[in-house]
């Protein structure tokens, strides 16, 4: 009988205490959560609004990635630009190279016309030698550091002034030339019919050197007619 | 011996209570529903003394099982959508009233006994002094 109501006793203190401390537990929750302010919205609500930020955030991550595969796009796009890019800026160097915009230097010849007491260098002199000069496979010519280009005029004025690109150039006259070094000699010091034998035995002046690295200046575009650009002819479609 | 148990388990139980930490705001609606479930457990069990007929199992499986009974219906009513929690609130709050009636008009009917009581025994002493 004793034993009965210790045990009792004990329980109920137990259950006391279970319900006093849950209680308790939950006063001070709700408490704090009133603060917080949530209890005034219900839970449905909260969801509601949580399915929303979800889609939100759904639909943003779905841009997110449509904007990254543009920008890859364009990446590639601007990799490939780079490529043709390089591929263009060469060739523009070849074509400026063989129209001849840039110094050159390579091996070749340089050749001096002279005028002497008995007689003058005229323009045809040189014309014919910087022919004979392209024909022996010439790649670069000048003449008193002016570049000969396809657009180059050498003319005479009176008999004693010439002019090359519109330059006057007087004696002596240097004439180099880049390309293949024995060709151009070899052309122009033919025994007899040689461009250097048949002037020099027509009375004038004329030396030929060789060299390994001469150097030829570009074409001096500025304040000339006769610079690159076409007024009048247009291509053919 | 028991009131002495009941007070020192309440002061423990408070001191419990202020210490833990506080329980995620989800789960309060099935503490909320534990508690109203223990509590017409105590209520059950301060009437069947009263009555004479306290019984320490009933009491004991009353308390846990009912409370946990109550938690498990409100869970359901959240997955079915249905309220549930609501008819678990109204059934043990109108027992808890029952069960505060009973007691009261326990202490109603010994206060008026008494009195009766104390009234008839005044009556007597009254006769026995005139006799």
């Amino acid at each position: 009988m004793k034993r009965d109501k210790i045990t009792i006793t004990i329980v109920i203190g137990l259950v006391c205490t279970i319900l006093v401390a849950v209680m308790l537990a939950q006063f001070r929750t709700i408490e704090e959560t009133d603060i917080i302010g949530i209890e005034t919205s219900r839970e449905e609500e909260l969801r509601t609004m949580i399915a929303s930020w979800k889609t939100r955030y759904e639909e943003t991550e779905e841009q997110l990635q449509e904007t990254d595969q543009k920008i890859n796009e364009y990446k590639d796009k601007a990799i490939s630009n780079d490529e043709t890019k390089a591929l263009l800026e060469e060739e523009l160097n070849k074509t400026n190279m063989l129209v001849g915009k840039t110094n050159v230097t390579g091996e070749g010849v340089i050749i001096t016309l002279t005028n002497n007491e008995y007689s003058e260098i005229e323009y045809t002199d040189l014309i014919a030698l910087v022919n004979e000069l392209k024909l022996a496979g010439a790649e670069a010519i000048s003449i008193n550091d002016n570049r000969i280009i396809n657009m180059t005029d050498i003319v005479n004025v009176n008999s004693s002034t010439i002019l090359v690109n519109e330059e006057r150039i007087i004696s002596p006259y240097v004439v180099k030339a880049i390309g293949n070094q024995k060709y151009l000699s070899s052309a122009l010091s033919l025994k007899n019919s040689g461009y250097i034998d048949k002037y020099t035995s027509w009375g004038k002046t004329i030396s030929m050197e060789e060299g390994k690295n001469i150097k030829i200046y570009a074409y001096n575009q500025e304040g000339k007619k006769g610079s690159m650009e076409f007024k009048y002819a247009k291509e053919v479609e | 011996m028991i009131f002495i148990s009941i007070i020192i388990g309440c002061i423990l139980g408070a001191l419990i209570g202020i210490n833990i930490p506080t329980i995620p705001y989800t789960y309060t609606k099935y503490l909320a529903i534990a508690i109203i479930a223990a509590l017409d457990s105590v209520f059950g069990g301060i009437t069947s003394t009263l009555k004479k007929n306290f019984d320490m199992k009933i009491f004991i499986s009353g308390f846990f099982v009912n409370a946990i009974l109550a938690m498990l219906l409100t869970y359901l009513g959240e997955k079915l959508n249905v309220d549930i929690y609501l008819a678990a609130v109204v059934v043990f709050v109108g027992r808890m009233f029952n069960n505060l009636g009973t007691i009261r008009r326990h202490y109603v009917e010994k206060i008026t006994t008494r009195k009766i009581i104390a009234k008839a025994e005044a009556t007597i002493k009254q006769a026995n002094e005139q006799k």
